[in-house]
């Protein structure tokens, strides 16, 4: 289980994360959702050390954060941070040189399934190839949780869809995802589990599907709720 | 049963829970005889591929359908549909009552005397049902 306790992050006098706290279980698709400045990407960067909070705990299966950290969890960017010049087959063997989780094989599945040329340079790719690519390299790493940012953003229909196939597949079986989203639209049903952001804060975290039994309502009808109260 | 792309693959709405929504689709195919007493259905995972659906949902679907006997599970084989004709027969009476229930439940408020009600209930699924006829090549 990936948790945030209490967590706060100030640039300068802004405060972009205020006491917040949630949990993404292991299994388990997580989406925080919340309009671009809520804090989601903070978060992400956050949980992987990449950017250091001004209090509070994340703990990743009980522990803290520390070395070891990048072979049990993998992010996703929202962009594809690769040199431009090199070709995506190198993408991929870059990856199995830097990462002891590489699992060729599985990225050698992805490729086919994404039905990306290995040949290709990153500078040519369309945003839905750099896309795919972009999480192909991510869910090719053999570990427990996955960070993803923005995984739907700015890319066609067809790539989208292609996208939410991963997650009604053995891909992330045993897995925790956890991905953010400022629209969550079409993906709606696939989730396990939301959490709303505002302005840095949770301001609701829940189980889709208990929502919908108990409540009969959809994620939507849940946010109304949420940010326009 | 199913394939990729087939039109009769759930569209799912977002204010019911969806591993319901997979149970019913289940049901109407037992009830129809599209899927047959004892007739194998897909694995979790493939279920979760063709509909669209979380691993997980599939899993508390079939979970939600073993608990209820629609469908029995030995061992390491597969999941089949139950040969228990009192279960099966009970849910084409279930369905039937759900969608009668909900046609009065709307109707009722327009206040049709029953008779007349019936007379046009007739009248258009009669059409409905030459219509669907027709349309099969």
């Amino acid at each position: 289980m990936i948790e945030a306790i209490n967590l706060t992050k100030k640039y300068g006098r802004r405060t972009v994360l205020r006491g917040l706290s949630f949990t993404a279980e292991k299994g388990r698709i997580t989406c925080l959702i919340g309009i671009n400045g809520a804090g989601k990407s903070t978060l992400l960067k956050a949980i992987m050390g990449l950017t250091p909070v001004s209090g509070g705990d994340i703990r990743i299966d009980g522990s803290p954060i520390g070395k070891g950290l990048y072979e049990h969890v993998a992010f996703v960017p929202d962009t594809l941070t690769l040199p431009p010049s090199m070709t995506v087959a190198g993408s991929l063997r870059f990856m199995g040189d830097f990462y002891r989780s590489w699992n060729p094989k599985r990225a050698a599945e992805l490729l086919d399934f994404f039905r990306l040329n290995p040949s290709d340079r990153i500078s040519s790719l369309s945003k839905g190839n750099a896309a795919k690519l972009n999480l192909l390299l991510g869910l090719s790493l053999d570990t427990d949780y996955l960070l993803m940012d923005e995984p739907f953003s700015g890319i066609d229909l067809f790539s989208r869809e292609q996208i939410a196939s991963v997650f009604t597949s053995d891909l992330i079986e045993e897995r925790g995802v956890l991905l953010t989203t400022h629209e969550v639209g079409e993906i709606e049903h696939l989730i396990d589990k939301a959490v709303l952001l505002d302005r840095g804060e949770v301001r609701r975290e829940f189980w889709c599907e208990e929502v919908r039994q108990n409540e009969g309502k959809s994620v939507i009808d849940v946010m109304r709720e949420v940010y326009q109260s | 049963m199913m394939e990729p792309g087939d039109a009769r693959l759930p569209v799912f709405n977002n204010r019911d829970p969806v591993y319901l929504q997979v149970v019913r689709h289940f049901k109407v195919d037992i009830a129809t005889g599209r899927l047959k007493a004892g007739q194998t259905i897909p694995s979790r995972r493939e279920l979760a591929a063709l509909m669209n659906i979380n691993p997980n949902t599939a899993q508390k679907a079939y979970k939600e359908m073993e608990d209820h006997g629609l469908i029995v599970t030995e061992g390491n084989s597969p999941s089949r549909v139950t040969s228990d004709e009192r279960i099966l027969g009970a849910i084409r009476e279930e369905l039937i009552a759900e969608s009668v229930d909900a046609f009065i439940a709307s109707v009722r408020q327009i206040g049709v005397p029953v008779d007349e009600l019936l007379d046009i209930v007739k009248r258009k699924y009669e059409t409905a049902m030459a219509g669907e006829k027709e349309g099969q090549p």
